[in-house]
């Protein structure tokens, strides 16, 4: 599962579907503001059409990432719905306080606005190679999605810019284009169809283990056992909060385990957190302990050789997986 | 408004304040914040405003509130935290918003009120294109934080209608200026972003109406640019209730000699007999609102 070359280029797809969700409801919905350091560039480069068509709608700010939220905010109470490009996800540790103290408690004292705080995971080392989303799940009052494939990427957005609420929304820029299957692909055209946030995915149908993960992690379980032809139940959470657990306990009954594959950190992550409420919800119909697999507690290095080694392997998941289903 | 108007109004805030600090210690109000000697600058500001301009304020709220005009019981319900309060009890003092009146958000944290004001300004003029302005309220204080430069940068380059209030009373909490502030004024900090700047004394009702009015009207709203007005003034109560004070009563008397009210009562020629007379009026409406209020319902909720 190598990585690509240049991750400038890897999961434009993602990108492209994101930003048609944004460009279809601008052309609708004149309350739509794009902001953030640098977002004259970004969309410059990712989305020319919005730069053309709504020059007034996005507003570059400085390197200031706590300020550029909480100002966002301030005109999210004047009735716009700002999205907040923050840029890379270890960025928004520097505006965790905009985010959890303004963002999340003024929807909760006041009538709820839309608010979306993008970001993306990059790998190029120790403070650009982070992947913060759970720490975000913990946090009453914010929605987090991460979408693995570019229908999913519009749809989300599409919701996100109708929620009466924040969202986080992350870009897995891990995700390599070239194994997007063609259902996964955009048709062509201004279609708007959102997905509802909670609502996990099956991907594959199985019956023997039912695998749950999102983003990087999932795209690379679906072309896994597509190759293996293997039958287990493939879900995408899709939303890592609110999270679907009708249908994962659904599926979890019917096969009996439970694998839950993470890109992040396993400890006190998502993984952790679903784990626990699947054991409450299921014991009786569990035939084995929730096994968790993901990336270790450890500092993401420069170094791409050592990239691979962060998160479990083909081989690792696949044993793991036969386990569970004896 | 006139001066008895400005006078009844900064009363009306002292004895809402006082009689909320009697509940405190009671327990019946929670970690409440005053302005006591500060309340010339929010009536004196809001006084100078449209009905329809933006105040954006910090966690030292009830005279903000009471000063952009609000009804006293959903203020006082809100305070008490119940189901009838302007934010149904959920918000307290500290995170109050009231857009019916345009009091449009208040903050708890140091600092955070400045840029999401900043954010309000840009968003009514080039958004709503409306010509209103934004005042935002915070003390000396928030200068040290981060937020308020970062916001001071974003104001000036997007050239935002913003009345920056700096209530300066010289105290971070409980914590003197030599501490936090490294230049004699906070004004003085503000050439380095080119946003002009004055200090004026924040304890003359008169003067804030009347310099706030001037500003606002020749320069942020005409030219839709951000300008701090420094207000020089005494808090003469404590950071917040149950905390002690670093000042020794001593120092906090002869501050009271600056105290806005008895300044506007020496320049009104208010007698004694006038003066309780307004004072009874207006502690007999709180007692009256009170014992309603404590009847209201305590806010409920699900969860889920």
């Amino acid at each position: 599962m190598g990585l690509s070359k240049d991750p400038w280029f890897r999961n434009r797809l993602i990108r492209d579907a994101m930003y048609q969700a944004v460009y279809n409801r601008m052309k609708v919905d004149d309350s739509i503001y794009i902001m953030g350091e640098g977002s004259h560039m970004k969309i410059h480069f990712d989305s020319p059409q919005i730069e053309k068509e709504f020059p007034d709608r996005f507003i570059t700010l400085p390197i200031s990432e706590d300020a550029n939220t909480n100002f966002a905010v301030g005109m999210a109470l004047a009735g716009v719905k700002p999205i907040v490009d923050v840029i890379t996800a270890d960025f928004l540790y520097r505006t965790m306080d905009s985010i959890c103290n303004t963002v999340a408690k003024s929807n909760f004292v006041s009538e709820p606005k839309t608010i979306v705080i993008r970001a993306e995971f990059l790998t190029a080392g120790p403070t650009t190679g982070q992947r913060p989303e759970s720490l975000f799940t913990h946090i009453p009052g914010l929605n987090v999605v991460i979408p693995s494939n570019p229908v999913d990427a519009r749809g989300l957005m599409a919701t996100a810019l109708e929620e009466k609420g924040a969202t986080l929304f992350f870009e897995d820029r891990m995700i390599e284009d070239a194994t997007t299957s063609r259902e996964d692909m955009l048709p062509s055209g201004l279609i708007y169809d959102s997905i509802p946030f909670g609502k996990a995915k099956i991907r594959r149908r199985g019956h023997k283990v039912t695998v749950l993960s999102y983003a990087l992690t999932l795209r690379m379980l679906d072309v896994l056992f597509a190759k293996e032809n293997l039958e287990y139940e493939l879900i995408d959470l899709r939303s890592i909060y609110p999270v679907d657990y009708k249908l994962i306990s659904e599926s979890v009954s019917r096969t009996g385990a439970l694998l839950i594959v993470e890109p992040d950190v396993t400890y006190a992550g998502v993984g952790a957190e679903i784990a626990a409420k699947i054991s409450e919800m299921c014991f009786e119909k569990l035939a084995h302990p929730v096994k968790r697999l993901g990336a270790p507690r450890i500092t993401i290095p420069a170094s791409r050789s050592l990239h691979d080694l962060m998160l479990p392997s083909e081989k690792r998941i696949l044993e793991v997986a036969e386990e569970l289903s004896k | 408004m006139n001066l008895t108007e400005l006078y009844e109004r900064m009363v009306t805030i002292r004895i809402v304040e006082t009689r909320l600090q009697e509940l405190c210690f009671k327990g019946e109000a929670g970690d409440l914040h005053f302005s006591k000697g500060q309340e010339a600058i929010s009536v004196g500001v809001c006084a100078a405003l449209r009905q329809s301009d933006h105040i954006v304020t910090h966690h030292r709220t009830i005279a903000h509130e009471i000063a952009k005009g609000s009804a006293l019981r959903p203020l006082i319900a809100e305070v008490l935290g119940k189901a009838t309060g302007i934010n149904g009890g959920l918000a307290g003092e500290m995170h109050i918003n009231n857009p019916a009146i345009r009091h449009t958000f208040s903050f708890q944290l140091v600092g955070t009120c400045v840029p999401v004001a900043t954010g309000l300004a840009y968003a009514l003029r080039y958004y709503k294109k409306t010509d209103d302005v934004v005042a935002v309220f915070f003390g000396d204080a928030c200068t040290s934080n981060g937020q308020f430069h970062e916001a001071m940068n974003i104001a000036k380059i997007k050239r935002v209608p913003l009345l920056l209030v700096c209530e300066n009373n010289g105290l971070a909490g409980n914590v003197r200026k030599e501490y936090y502030l490294p230049t004699e004024t906070v004004a003085e900090r503000m050439c380095g972003y080119g946003i002009k700047a004055e200090t004026i004394d924040g304890n003359d009702v008169s003067l804030v109406q009347a310099r706030t009015r001037e500003v606002v009207e020749l320069y942020v709203r005409p030219e839709s640019k951000p300008l701090l007005l420094e207000m020089n003034t005494t808090r003469l109560c404590c950071h917040k209730q149950g905390q002690g004070d670093i000042r020794s009563k001593e120092e906090i008397a002869k501050l009271a000699e600056r105290d806005p009210l008895l300044l506007t009562e020496q320049k009104l020629g208010i007698t004694q007999q006038q003066k309780e007379k307004l004072w009874s009026k207006i502690e007999m409406e709180f007692e009256r609102i009170l014992q309603d209020v404590q009847k209201d319902a305590w806010p409920t909720w699900n969860p889920d």
